[in-house]
Order: structure tokens, then C-alpha cells, then sequence
């Protein structure tokens, strides 16, 4: 009996240790690793929707009503006070599961200022390109009017997105993520109902 | 309903645990000789990975979460399927003799099987419901008892055949594997 | 001498991967580029190297009967310490790794060094048992996600090297893993053959 106690005294000890141990390291750790998915978010941020001065989390306001539960974040970019631009975090189904988006629109000009591909799982080599600025670019400057469709060729008309070769369920995906935070953005802020 | 059936096909065949997660290779090479052991093993981790599943999620929401330590939690799943492994040995060793002359020898290495830890990790980081942690628990067991059975069919065959004496044993082996893994790939795009 | 052979015996000799056989799920899971296998080869030999001198030096007062559980809280220690350090430094690698860094602690071959080492020996010879054992799978690993890298995307280090058209997806895929490291081990088996 004297021995089993002793045993748990000893194994107590040394977690006790152990768990003091790691509460400081992770007091350490913990601040820094905020600040830099922090920074990240920022980063982001400024990728698709560069000129602006901040931008706040306005989700609780333009997603109230929202039914698309494919938009997740609205982010209203700011500048010189005003609102100039919208940016939307999307997630959407995959070839082999969840992509999150974000996809940045420009108030003024009713147009996608530039898209990028947070997270993905797809196929590395295939569908994975979708994190790549060449298919991410394709996205630029669209007009927001008309719903964006995959072509697997050469575009013609504005509206139209080339396809990753030999990757069209993803880049079928992707489109269909930002189409749901186009029409957000349509209904919300398209022209005549700016606030 | 939909979304615990697309659980359970891409944890059985879409993210097969072994084949394209490399969860629990060690015991996927080490015990798929014979195809009575693999059935063995299949259910001891089959049961362990459930159990553990459920102790793991409990544990993670009612004690790290609240009490602010989700930084122990590895620490804490550990000792949690050690302890577990151990518990289910002692007790089948008392009420099952027989269950524990065939499953014995392969439960204590349950412990270092990444496949326990690893399912047990990836529930908490999915932040699912209880009932998804059963079901996504479940099939990735079933999965894993899947690839090991379909493993130890093979092997057995291997047995007779005339292999390159270099190939012999673990590489032979895992170029088949390798060959299960092609074909599992064929089920990704399914859901 | 024997301090020398202590280390080396790790690379090549007792290769933890190539000749024990152990630790293979990080060596398939995490072998898609040279980067990736690399973080993950200095990550585990940092556990290896702090839980080896832990171990030795407290295996006078850690009682028989319950030493795996108490190796088994060491290891996890020093596992999370390093999980958020990466967390905190290298965010990169720290999403590529993912779960696979969790479970270094699941990676047989540190409490098998703390099993059939550390355990028995002072704490010098610990040491370089553990930067032995660590370089040697270190190595591994980066052998490993060479061939991968090169074959499957055509780079190396993210440098491209081969034309657009030559790789091969599928060796970055999980059956390449399989497959890379099965042609490897039927290898090594043959060069040892014929200097056996």
C-alpha cells in the first residue's frame, strides 16, 4: 500500500513539473502566436483589398440576415472614413474538402478587386494550384453585374473564369464561392444602395 | 443526416486512416501477416479508438476548455489511452480469458499507435458534437480494420510467391500498400 | 571511441527508419517536400535530445515499476513545448506539419531510445545516443522527401529543377510515400548484402 502511494507521489511530482513547466512556455508562446495570426489576418487583408486605411469585422451587422451559409466573415474596408470596400470569407466544398476564400470587392466600381485561397485540401499538383496567383488572378477585376461561370477554355466574355487544366470541380468550387459573396455584395452594396 | 453520412465515407475510404492519413502504419506492417492476427488487432484498436474517442472529447470539453489548458491536451490524451489501454487489458484478462489469449499480446502496443492519438486529436480540432465523435471515431476504426484486413489477404498470398530476395518482408509490403493506396485514391470526389 | 560510436550508430548502422523500422508515419506523412521533412527531422531530434538528458539523468529516481508512464509525461512535455514554439516561430511549417506534431510523442523511437537507452545510461553518452538517432532520421526523412519533391513537383527546396511535364503527381501523393520508401528499403537491403 506504502508503495502504490509513493508510486503516485512520485508520478504526481513529476507532472506537476511538467504541467509548470509548460504554463510558462505557453504564457510565452501564447501572445506571440496571436500577434502573428493578427499580422496574418492583416496580410490577407491587404492582399485582396490593398488601399485602405482599416478594416473592421462587420459581420454581426451584414450577416444577420444572410442565408447563405457559405459566407462566413463580412469585413468592410474603410477609407479616409468611408466605406470603400468589401471583404467576405468564404468556405465552400471542394474536390476533396473545404476551401475557405477570401474574396475582396470594390464599392465604387462594382468589381472583385482580388481573390485569395486561405485554406485548401485538393489534390497537390491539381486542384491545389487554386492557391496559386495565376488561378487566383483570373479573378481580378470582374465585374460584379453578371454571375461568373468556368469556361475550360480561353474566356471571351467578362464574366467568364478559365478552369485549373484537369481541375474543374475545384476551380468550379472556388467560383462558386465567390459568386455566394457576389451576391451578398449585389443585394447589399451594388449600385443605388450604398450607405 | 448528410453530414454524418459524408463522414463516414471519407473517413472509411476518402482519408483512409492508414492509406492516406499514415495514421498507424507500425501495427498496419507489423501484425498484417496472417489474416486471423489482423482481425485481432483491427478490434482491439477498433475498441480502444472508440473509447478513447469519447474520453478524449469529454475530457477536452468539460475540463481543458473550461479550466483555460488546452495546451496540455496532448499530454492529457496520452495519459488518457495509456491508461485506457491498460484498464481494457486488465479487465478482458479478468472477464475473457479467451479474448485476451487472442488479443493480448497486441494491446499494449495500442499505446504508441498514432492512429488513437491521432483521431483523438483531429476530433477536438473539427470542434464536432458527441455524436459526430462517435461516428467519425467509428469509421476511421473501421477503416483501419478495413485496410489491415484487406492488407493480411494479400500477404498471405505474398507468402508463395517468388519475390526479389531484396523486396522481401517491409518493402514488398509497402509497395503494395502503395498499390491499396492508388486504388483508395479512386474514391476522393466521391462526397 | 565509445562515445564516437555512440553517435554514429544512429545514422547508419541502427538508422532509426531505414534499418529499425520505426517512426515510419511521419516518414510517409510528411516527406512531400524537402522542407517539411527537414522541419520535421530537427523537431523530433529536439524531443529525442531533451527528453534523452531528462531521462538519464533522473534514472536513478524514477521508480521501475512506473517508468513508462513517467517517460511517457516527459516525452508529451517536451512535445507540447515544442508545438508552440513552432506555433509561435515558424507558422509555415507549423501548418504543414499539422497533427504530425502532436505525434512525435506517438513516435516509437523516442521511448524506445528511452526504453533501451537513456534509461540505462549516464548522461553524456545520452546525448549523443539521442544526435545519433536524430541526424540518422533526420536523414532519413530528407532522403525520403528528396525523391519525393523531385519526382512528384519537380523541385527541390521549392526550386524548380525539372521541366513542367516530367513529374509525376502521384509521387506526392500518398502512394508515393509508400512507394518511395519500399524501393528504398529494397535498396539498402542489397547494398547490405553484397558488403555483408
Amino acid at each position: 500500500m506504502r508503495d502504490i502511494f509513493k508510486l503516485s507521489l512520485f508520478l504526481l511530482v513529476v507532472a506537476g513539473i511538467s504541467g509548470a513547466g509548460l504554463s510558462y512556455v505557453n504564457s510565452l508562446a501564447t501572445p506571440l502566436i496571436a500577434e502573428q495570426i493578427r499580422q496574418n489576418k492583416i496580410d490577407s487583408f491587404k492582399e485582396v483589398y490593398p488601399q485602405s486605411d482599416k478594416v473592421e469585422n462587420e459581420s454581426a451587422v451584414y450577416l444577420k440576415d444572410a442565408h447563405d451559409p457559405a459566407l462566413k466573415e463580412v469585413n468592410i474596408a474603410y477609407r479616409g472614413g468611408m466605406p470603400a470596400g468589401v471583404l467576405y470569407a468564404v468556405e465552400t466544398k471542394g474536390y476533396s474538402g473545404t476551401i475557405s476564400i477570401l474574396a475582396g470587392f470594390d464599392i465604387a466600381d462594382s468589381r472583385i478587386t482580388a481573390i485569395k485561397v486561405l485554406s485548401q485540401t485538393e489534390t497537390p499538383g491539381l486542384g491545389a494550384k487554386a492557391k496559386d496567383r495565376f488561378f487566383q488572378d483570373r479573378y481580378k477585376d470582374k465585374n460584379t453585374t453578371l454571375p461568373l461561370e468556368v469556361t475550360k477554355t480561353a474566356p471571351v466574355k467578362d464574366n467568364q473564369i478559365q478552369a485549373i487544366t484537369a481541375s474543374t470541380i475545384t476551380s468550379k468550387a472556388v467560383t462558386k464561392g465567390v459568386n455566394a459573396a457576389r451576391e451578398h455584395f449585389n443585394a447589399t452594396f451594388g449600385a443605388g444602395k450604398k450607405q | 443526416m448528410q453530414e454524418y453520412f459524408i463522414i463516414i465515407i471519407s473517413a472509411v475510404f476518402i482519408n483512409n486512416i492508414v492509406l492516406s492519413q499514415f495514421l498507424g502504419i507500425c501495427p498496419f506492417m507489423g501484425v498484417s501477416k496472417k489474416l486471423s492476427a489482423s482481425i485481432g488487432m483491427g478490434g482491439a484498436v477498433s475498441f480502444v479508438l472508440v473509447v478513447a474517442g469519447f474520453i478524449t472529447w469529454a475530457l477536452n470539453t468539460y475540463l481543458l476548455t473550461p479550466l483555460g489548458i488546452g495546451y496540455l491536451q496532448t499530454i492529457a490524451f496520452i495519459l488518457v489511452i495509456a491508461s485506457l489501454v491498460q484498464f481494457v487489458e486488465m479487465v478482458i484478462k479478468k472477464f475473457s480469458p479467451s479474448l485476451y489469449k487472442a488479443l493480448g499480446i497486441y494491446l499494449p502496443l495500442i499505446t504508441t499507435n498514432c492512429a488513437v492519438l491521432g483521431v483523438a486529436i483531429i476530433n477536438i480540432q473539427k470542434e464536432f458534437s458527441l455524436g459526430k465523435v462517435m461516428v467519425h471515431s467509428l469509421s476511421h476504426a473501421a477503416g483501419f480494420t478495413l485496410a489491415l484486413v484487406l492488407m493480411s489477404g494479400i500477404r498471405e498470398r505474398l507468402e508463395d510467391a517468388d519475390i526479389p530476395e531484396s523486396m522481401r518482408g517491409v518493402p514488398i509490403a509497402l509497395i503494395v500498400a502503395a498499390l491499396m493506396s492508388i486504388s483508395f485514391l479512386g474514391f476522393s470526389g466521391l462526397i | 571511441m565509445s562515445l564516437a560510436n555512440e553517435f554514429t550508430k544512429g545514422i547508419i548502422r541502427e538508422n532509426p527508419l531505414f534499418r529499425l523500422l520505426l517512426g515510419m508515419c511521419p516518414a510517409l506523412a510528411v516527406t512531400t517536400s524537402v522542407d517539411n521533412g527537414l522541419g520535421m527531422g530537427v523537431a523530433f531530434s529536439v524531443v529525442l535530445l531533451a527528453s534523452n538528458i531528462v531521462i538519464s539523468a533522473m534514472r536513478s529516481i524514477i521508480p521501475n515499476s512506473v517508468r513508462i508512464p513517467a517517460y511517457i509525461v516527459i516525452v508529451a512535455t517536451f512535445v507540447t513545448m515544442i508545438d508552440l514554439l513552432m506555433h509561435a516561430f515558424t507558422p509555415a511549417l507549423y501548418t504543414a506539419l499539422g497533427i504530425f506534431i502532436p505525434l512525435i510523442v506517438v513516435n516509437c523511437i523516442i521511448l524506445g531510445r528511452a526504453e533501451a537507452f537513456s534509461g540505462k545510461n549516464p548522461v553524456i553518452p545520452s546525448i549523443m545516443d539521442a544526435l545519433g538517432m536524430g541526424v540518422g532520421f533526420t536523414l532519413a526523412l530528407v532522403l525520403v522527401s528528396a525523391f519525393r519533391e523531385v519526382l512528384g513537383a519537380g523541385t527541390f527546396f521549392g526550386q524548380t529543377i525539372l521541366p513542367e511535364n516530367i513529374p509525376a503527381i502521384m509521387m506526392i501523393l500518398p502512394p508515393g510515400g509508400f512507394i518511395t520508401l519500399g524501393c528504398l528499403l529494397a535498396i539498402l537491403n542489397k547494398i547490405q548484402k553484397k558488403t555483408a
